[in-house]
């Protein structure tokens, strides 16, 4: 075997049909039903005086327009501050337990979004722990400062690790020949690194715009119509108002707005994907840091305790009595009969449902993202292109995917007994993006030697992928499936689109619980999905430690 | 030597819980060069960023001009470094990155500028001063970090491996230029190599690091003319050879392998071949040490495999002292 032009040179099209599933897929169940549900839209609509009508003279969904901005904007300039000092804490100081803090920063990705919101009421709203004592405080607890906080939560992290890593992405040789020339620590930031980590902190700000900005679990439980995201206000066109050429027209205009700043992520990304970053940073000990260090680290042990703060409510709550119930109630009412019947099914049904569509993700996702390995393997030169094509998901969100898989997949697999197929398939389309991402690091740097010496010895490409290759990036495809798996587990909005009540999911369950105020089995499912999801994160974080110790 | 510009003393260092340095003991002269040579992993770069202020010691005492320097800051000690990667600052010109030191300082414009085209010269890059950093070789790259840690005027000037990614054939002339240059400002260097040959012609005293302690320091003659001890010899090339009760050290060019039954001691031929001008046979000798001898490019060397026996000429007696760490010989496999 050999190297022409860039790629592994084979004698056949083997690459394309390990590609085609997962390319057939996202086209299938993604692009192509946004793009028809567009086209119809557009066409029915009227075209573009509709479109203007629509977007902007409905004062509804100027308001939701509005809404969406002014939540991105805030929470992305809330998280950029408290976000910042983390992360370059923790790219530039060492300390005891500094592993924990990084995998900590995982966790958003895998956190149900409806459990966040639970735990921020569960602190801030009516009856709430900080609310009770400081009744001022209760302002956080609901309106645009709710909405923000619980965005917060999610996207401090990201911004701390998107930070970190623009640090990280500095040069340390660098640093230290400008030490060396007399560079004081404040124009070594200036010169050196002040620039790679505002790049790092920029991607984090500007996901944090995007996210808030389509949030819909918080702005639905915590406020209600007047906070409504565009995101939301779709949902409630095509579901509650039944207006689906209006909700595919307002989910365009979502999309179109939201390109200028997923663009800038794309730039932003790749900006900082590409520095030179020869030497790296060698991070100093904490003990031996002045002022700056000791504030930097108590303002991350501030963001840490403060998310920390929130988990630890919504499990306490679950067991502490809320509605006059006694120790535990938020458990035992999950098996009460009340509880059946506002969800309409028991709670192991829905227990099984979660699992049932999480592991559907998961193993569609496996499946896909293992043969996409194979041929990235191969090809190294598509992953590019295959990256930015995978990247499509991205700009769909998850409203506008269950939308549209409703809107194209319904009429064509028939009733509601099938509904199943397409909640499964949404998740694994949303998990995908954030599967093969945990694949591309171990792909990158993976040499091709052992598996070239395996073709060499008489192993088929199969064969020499499976036994030289899998090894070495086993643990990345495991972390891949385990990601759609949690993601799954924790998905709400496109579920909650799609779902039949006999098709209830844990998130759709703590939805439904908390908006007929059964405070009490609202806690323990939340409880219950949280305790999940932290299982299949410690997992997660286990299967990126055996690949780290792989690698090294 | 005259009185010291810098002295290390009794310095210790613990990285990662592992004694990296262990009472490191150092003078460096007005405009010395000091050549610190050892393999991988024996202390000199971590003994360099100790000197430099990018790490700490945990014990002992840096001092520059009789002032204690061991807790001062980096950018406060006035010691310049130049490390493999020439570490230029890419979205700046040759020239921006030549003055940055100056201007750190504080001096006008006009001034860096001057201090900047004069440090180029030393360094033979007039010409080059628009040119971005990302536009040059890799020795041409080097040149420019020389050039900009001459232009900050330090007093010593720290070199880690600063030709270990440069090609061969530009080394040479590289090597010579960055010794000029600093000879002709009357700067003190200490450079840290793991290649004999480059330390060894470069240093006006050349010091061994082996597992975190100098080993031997001297001039170039007078580290080859007493190597010390068995592991001192050894990395400077020589065979260590047990010789009745003593144990000697022998150059390669001194070794000569013989019939068997002719030998001082008795080996196995294990290989042969040209390396550059010279050709080598490499043999096993009975307690499994590494024997190698040196001739011409037509040098006729027994088989491989051959029983051979071993002579030598010209023997250094090695100090019996107490062994190093390090002596246990390198079995051949």
């Amino acid at each position: 075997m050999g190297i022409a032009g860039g790629r592994v040179a084979h004698g056949s099209f083997g690459e394309i049909g390990y590609l085609a599933p997962i390319l057939l897929f996202v086209l299938l169940f993604a692009l192509l039903p946004v793009a028809i549900l567009f086209e119809r839209g557009w066409i029915d609509g009227g075209g573009a005086g509709m479109f203007y009508d629509t977007v902007w003279r409905e004062a509804t969904n100027r308001i939701a327009l509005f809404n969406s901005l002014e939540q991105g904007a805030l929470s992305a300039a809330i998280a950029f501050a408290l976000g910042y000092p983390a992360g370059v804490f923790l790219a530039r100081y060492t300390f005891p337990g500094r592993a924990t803090a990084r995998s900590f920063l995982l966790l958003p990705f895998l956190l149900p979004t409806v459990v966040v919101v639970i735990g921020i009421l569960d602190l801030f709203g009516p009856g709430g722990w900080i609310s009770s004592a400081v009744p001022v405080l209760s302002w956080f607890g609901e309106g645009v400062p709710g909405i923000v906080l619980a965005n917060l939560v999610f996207n401090v992290p990201l911004v701390v690790l998107y930070t970190a890593l623009g640090c990280e992405s500095a040069s340390g040789d660098l640093e230290e020949s400008a030490r060396t020339l007399g560079a004081t620590p404040a124009r070594v930031y200036r010169d050196v690194w002040a620039g790679p980590s505002l790049v790092g902190a920029s991607v984090g700000v500007v996901l944090t715009f995007v996210f808030s900005a389509l949030a819909f679990a918080s702005p639905i439980m915590i406020c209600g119509p007047r906070c409504y995201t565009l995101e939301a206000q779709v949902y409630a066109l095509s579901s509650t108002f039944l207006q689906p050429t209006a909700a595919s027209l307002l989910a365009l205009a979502a999309v179109l707005i939201l390109l200028v700043p997923i663009v800038g992520y794309v730039v932003l990304a790749n900006r900082l994907k590409h520095r030179d970053s020869r030497g790296p940073i060698r991070p100093r000990p904490l003990s031996r840091s002045g002022w700056i260090g000791r504030s930097l680290a108590a303002e991350a042990t501030l963001v840490f305790a403060g998310i920390a703060a929130v988990l630890i409510t919504v499990l306490g709550r679950s067991i502490s009595p809320v509605d006059g119930g006694g120790f535990g109630a938020g458990w035992s009412d999950l098996v009460s009969a009340r509880t059946t019947a506002t969800l309409g099914v028991p709670i192991a049904r829905v227990i099984v449902n979660t699992f049932g569509f999480a592991l559907f993700a998961a193993a569609a996702t496996f499946v896909l993202v293992l043969l996409a390995a194979l041929a990235l393997r191969s090809r190294p030169r598509w992953e590019g292109g295959i990256s930015a094509y995978l990247f499509l998901p991205l700009l769909v969100s998850p409203v506008l995917l269950a939308f549209s898989l409703a809107e194209f997949w319904r009429p064509i697999l028939g009733g509601e007994t099938t509904v199943w197929i397409l909640i499964g398939i949404s998740q694994a389309i949303l998990a995908l993006p954030f599967a093969l991402q945990s694949l591309r690091v171990p792909l990158a740097g993976l040499s091709p030697a052992p598996s070239e010496a395996a073709r060499t010895l008489g192993a088929s490409r199969w064969t020499a992928f499976w036994d030289a290759d899998v090894p070495r990036i086993g643990s990345g495809i495991v972390t891949a499936g385990l990601f759609a798996f949690a993601i799954g587990l924790g998905e709400f909005t496109a579920t909650y689109f799609l779902y039949v009540p006999s098709f209830t999911t844990l998130s759709v369950a703590v939805y439904t619980l908390q908006r007929e105020r059964f405070t009490d089995a609202t806690a323990g499912a939340a409880a219950l999905l949280l305790v999940v999801s932290l299982v299949v994160f410690a997992a997660v974080v286990w299967a990126g430690r055996t690949r780290g110790r792989h690698r090294a | 030597m005259r009185d010291p510009l810098l002295r290390v003393e009794r310095l210790d260092a613990i990285v990662d819980g592992l004694s990296v340095l262990d009472g490191i003991d150092l003078d460096l002269g007005p405009g010395e060069f000091l050549a610190l040579m050892g393999p991988n992993g024996s202390g000199k770069t971590t003994l360099l960023r100790c000197i430099a202020g990018l790490e700490w010691p945990t014990a002992g005492r840096i001092s520059l001009l009789g002032r204690d320097i061991t807790r001062l800051p980096a950018h406060r000690r006035g010691i310049g470094l130049l490390l493999s990667e020439p570490a230029l600052f890419p979205n700046r010109s040759v020239l921006e990155n030549v003055a940055y030191a100056p201007l750190v300082q504080r001096v006008s414009d006009s001034e860096a500028r001057r201090i900047a085209t004069d440090a180029l010269g030393e360094v033979r890059l007039e010409g080059f001063e628009d040119r971005p950093g990302y536009a040059l070789s890799m020795g041409e790259r080097q040149r420019v970090a020389l050039a900009r840690a001459i232009a900050a005027r330090p007093q010593v000037i720290l070199l880690d491996e600063p030709f270990a990614a440069i090609d061969p054939e530009v080394r040479g002339e590289l090597r010579g230029d960055f010794r000029r240059a600093l000879s002709a400002r009357g700067i003190s260097a200490i450079h840290v190599t793991h290649d004999r040959e480059e330390g060894l012609f470069l240093g006006d005293r050349v010091a061994v690091m082996l597992d975190g302690r100098i080993r031997a320091l001297g001039t170039p003659t007078e580290l080859l003319a007493v190597p010390g001890s068995a592991a001192v010899a050894r990395f400077l090339g020589f065979n260590v050879l047990p010789s009745g009760d003593q144990v000697v050290a022998v150059d390669p060019s001194d070794t000569q392998f013989v019939d068997a039954a002719e030998g001082l001691l008795s080996a196995e031929m294990l290989a042969s071949g040209a390396v550059g001008r010279e050709s080598v046979g490499i043999a096993r000798g009975r307690s499994g040490e590494r024997i190698e001898a040196r001739g011409h490019l037509e040098q006729r060397w027994p088989a491989v495999g051959a029983s051979v026996g071993v002579r030598w000429t010209n023997p250094k007696v090695l100090s019996p002292g107490r062994p190093d760490r390090t002596d246990a010989s390198p079995k051949v496999r």
